[in-house]
């Protein structure tokens, strides 16, 4: 398996991340019952984004400490987590055992998933592929992995945020600090780490190219009165409650 | 005129009321002998947005003076012009004497189109009755209009101007001057815009039963010059 260098690079950055916080924060995310979405825990209840789940054949795609996946396979998905990074799957296969609750773990990049095609319902990535990824790479791999009429769900930072979050600055301010236009990849000066953001135009032509009817485009806001985010500082609960810091796509693969 | 919502009899007034001085200020840009897009005149033949309407049933909600439904007349559309405004009207039938074309205008808010179901293979706009009227009202209403498998393409200010868009020196600026959340009226003394947030753009599309084909932000080229946009 031949790695990108911004999936290498990235997965220092995971490595480093799974040390400072996702070991540590693993337990009590696949302690939740609930499936929440985002910083702020948003219920799926309420979103209804995913439906029923049971008997679906789900792939995460950059799952992490895969407690997304954990809470689907807990509602009776068949359920495969991937991720690029050794650590995070690790912290993931000591929660499938204290939780009792086996699922299928793959190292790989999603730029280059080793699975073959036409063989899931379902396509998640939370903050995952879907913003570590090029996109011009892992959509394709979406598409190529789900059956016709599967869904390919993702939750991203919006476009706005990033717009308003300069390489040095480390919480989005008021101000638009970067360009609209050309906005593809990011690469922080800071940790190494290279992101993935495209404007809303040109996810909508990459997800109709590689086949996709756009379903839902759902922008978070955030509840009243929230924190800022223990971990993940880039925007503060204000900010959010304004503006959108998230955004949940939902897309179906053309049968 | 009791059809009317609030919003429509005010954008109605204020059209009445500024139709002469836009013709005038705009006449440059907008007088010209290509369709075109937006406040930048992003020219159709590049962005292929329309595509060959010959032979179609075309209706422009919010035409102006008609400069595009001019234009698509002359490429072989079936077209039909409507307009809040009487006073842009007049100057629509004025262009199209001088054009040599004739086609129907009608006078009505695009919130509520006074023709028949199904009777358009296109619905477009070039911000007009998309950034003039309530889409609540609007997306249902082209809905109704078109064909099945009907096109309906509309170009507005992006949510993201709109956001940066300053009430003070009414310029948009690289700044946050207002909510995302729960967008909807922008109120600006005599007139009512309305802008949505991107997602409820694709819920409000969706719900009236349209598949999302296409999303184009065209950028200005770095010379690029809009009577729209001079420095007052």
């Amino acid at each position: 398996m031949s790695l990108s260098a911004h999936a290498r690079a990235n997965r220092e950055v995971w490595t480093r991340a799974n040390i400072e916080y996702t070991a540590g924060s693993a337990p009590q995310k696949w302690a939740q019952s609930e499936i929440t979405w985002g910083m702020w825990d948003l219920p799926e209840r309420e979103l209804d984004v995913l439906g029923d789940v049971n008997a679906k054949d789900v792939i995460e795609l950059g799952c992490g400490t895969a407690y997304v996946s954990a809470w689907l396979a807990r509602r009776g998905a068949r359920v495969v987590g991937v991720d690029v990074t050794p650590a995070q799957l690790e912290t993931a296969r000591a929660m499938q055992r204290e939780f009792g609750l086996e699922f299928s773990l793959v190292e790989a990049s999603a730029e280059d998933v080793p699975l073959p095609d036409e063989s899931f319902d379902l396509v998640l990535s939370e903050y995952g592929a879907s913003i570590w990824c090029d996109p011009y790479a892992w959509i394709p791999e979406a598409a190529r992995l789900l059956r016709p009429g599967g869904h390919l769900v993702f939750l991203k930072n919006s476009v706005l945020v990033m717009l308003c979050s300069g390489d040095e600055e480390e919480t989005a301010g008021e101000r638009l600090v970067r360009d609209h236009f050309g906005l593809h990849r990011i690469d922080w000066p800071d940790d190494g780490a290279v992101e993935f953001h495209l404007p809303h135009g040109k996810w909508i032509d990459l997800l109709r190219a590689e086949g996709f009817e756009i379903e839902r485009l759902i922008e978070l806001q955030a509840p009243a009165g929230v924190q800022m985010h223990e971990y993940y500082k880039f925007v503060s609960g204000e900010w959010a409650r304004r503006w959108p810091a998230e955004e949940l796509w939902v897309a179906r693969k053309r049968l | 005129m009791s059809e009317l919502s609030a919003e429509a009899r005010k954008n109605r007034a204020h059209w009445d009321a500024t139709a002469d001085e836009y013709q005038a200020r705009h006449s440059q840009q907008l007088d010209v002998d290509e369709p075109v897009w937006g406040t930048w005149s992003a020219p159709e033949a590049e962005l292929q947005i329309l595509g060959r309407v010959a032979g179609l049933d075309v209706l422009e909600l919010g035409c102006g003076a008609a400069q595009w439904s001019i234009q698509l007349a002359k490429r072989g559309a079936r077209m039909v012009g409507l307009d809040n405004s009487e006073r842009q009207l007049d100057h629509a039938r004025r262009l199209m004497a001088q054009a040599g074309m004739d086609f129907p205008l009608v006078h009505a808010s695009a919130e509520r189109v006074p023709l028949p179901d199904a009777c358009f293979d296109v619905v477009f706009a070039d911000h007009g009755a998309f950034g003039w009227a309530d889409p609540y009202r609007v997306v249902p209403e082209a809905a109704r209009v078109l064909r099945p498998g009907g096109l309906l393409a509309f170009c507005i200010t992006s949510p993201v101007a709109s956001l940066c868009w300053s009430l003070e020196t009414d310029l948009q600026e690289p700044r946050l001057h207002r909510d995302y959340f729960g967008m909807h009226r922008l109120e600006d003394g005599d007139s009512v815009n309305f802008q949505l947030p991107y997602g409820e753009w694709i819920r409000l599309l969706r719900e009236s039963g349209f598949e999302i084909e296409d999303l184009v932000e065209p950028r200005p080229s770095a010379d690029a010059r809009s009577t729209y946009w001079e420095a007052s």
